[in-house]
């Protein structure tokens, strides 16, 4: 289930960067939020978001917003849910 | 009437063009040379008009309004709106409307109903393996956007099938103009996921071998059952697909393949010999 207004701000923000960096409240004034989504916003809950928005819209919000690959990255993973008996990625780079 | 004379598929990992400089250099020398043998094919098989089949990484499309497959009707589209790609040195890139639109009314007279766009914007998806490729000259663009982001997607045979329905409309356009049909994205890749980085070898190998193969059914079947666990970015394999379809599903060969830590993606690159694949048909 995809929520449309944090994914709305997400491909906003693609083309808006700076603004949103400079005043991240302001921006996120715009759109209709749940509060617990812009709880999340403030505090770049990698997992609490990703669970809301399509991917390729989840790295390039937090690229966009200034988070490194490396610490985004090391987020999503810390988010997965464990799963018994789950087999770690087949080869995983980067 | 119009021909196609080149079928090819290349990676487009956007980190190929944002960070270069952190590529090690055995890989860009690898990258660099597959691209290179591709711009080689496309400019020995002079097209006219190049079908760039790529997917749409929410820069025209968003989720109020999201199409499986856009066929891009302008006669001239915008370029890339990344940043990183501020220097990419076609734009505007030129269309072929009439091609198009051609290749869209053969899509409704088959049953297909496909998207359109008068202005579309072609993202790193389309120009990082144009520009890395450099045709001379450009051809003229006529950009297939097929959905490869949000589930759900075409099912890999439907992608087949516009394959199919490419070759055929091209074939039935009455002016003469070479056509040239590119893929772009794949092999395997994770964005956004848990298992971002993640590069899916055995997928990727097995997914080169099925291609080389080129039996429709297996190929269908093994990619509709394991591109998702491939990694998101796996789903780009539609593309690939749906120029086997345009190549008449015979001719495969492997440029190269290449997995790419550094920009997270299996890097795949191919063409299809489509004079050896008419003899055999």
């Amino acid at each position: 289930m995809r929520d449309y207004w944090l994914s709305k701000l997400f491909y906003d923000v693609q083309a808006n960067a700076a603004e949103y960096r400079a005043d991240r409240a302001e921006f996120l004034a715009r759109y209709q939020l749940k509060p617990d989504v812009k709880e999340a916003l403030m505090r770049d809950d990698v997992g609490f978001l990703a669970a809301r928005v399509n991917p390729y819209l989840l790295r390039f919000y937090f690229a966009a917003s200034g988070m490194k690959d490396e610490e985004f990255i090391k987020r999503l993973r810390a988010s997965a849910p464990a799963k018994a008996g789950a087999a770690a990625p087949k080869a995983v780079h980067g | 009437m119009a021909e196609i004379v080149e079928v090819m598929a290349a990676s487009h990992g956007p980190l190929i063009q944002r960070d270069w400089h952190a590529v090690t250099p055995p890989h860009k020398q690898r990258l660099t040379a597959a691209f290179e043998a591709l711009g080689a094919r496309l400019n020995r098989a002079k097209p006219d008009v190049l079908v760039v089949v790529t997917p749409d990484h929410w820069i025209n499309f968003f989720i109020d309004n999201l199409p499986a497959v856009c066929i891009g009707v302008g006669e001239e589209h915008d370029g890339p709106p990344e940043p990183f790609l501020k220097d990419f040195p076609w734009r505007p890139i030129p269309g072929h409307a009439g091609l198009a639109n051609h290749l869209y009314q053969t899509a409704l007279a088959n049953e297909f109903e496909p998207s359109v766009s008068h202005r579309m914007k072609l993202d790193h998806g389309a120009c990082i393996p144009i520009w890395r490729m450099n045709p001379n000259p450009l051809p003229r663009i006529v950009p297939i956007i097929v959905n490869t982001l949000e589930p759900p997607m075409p099912r890999v045979s439907r992608c087949l099938a516009w394959g199919k329905l490419i070759a055929k409309a091209v074939a039935s356009y009455p002016e003469r103009l070479r056509v040239a049909v590119l893929a772009t994205g794949g092999l395997s890749h994770s964005i956004g996921e848990p298992t971002m980085g993640a590069i899916d070898e055995a997928f990727d190998r097995r997914c080169i071998a099925a291609f080389n193969d080129g039996r429709e059914q297996p190929l269908v079947e093994f990619l509709e059952a394991e591109m998702d666990a491939a990694g998101n970015g796996s789903h780009e394999c539609r593309n690939w697909i749906v120029a086997h379809g345009a190549a008449g599903s015979r001719g495969f060969a492997l440029v190269d393949y290449v997995p790419v830590p550094e920009v997270y993606v299996g890097c795949g690159f191919a063409a299809w010999n489509l004079e050896g694949a008419r003899r055999a048909a």
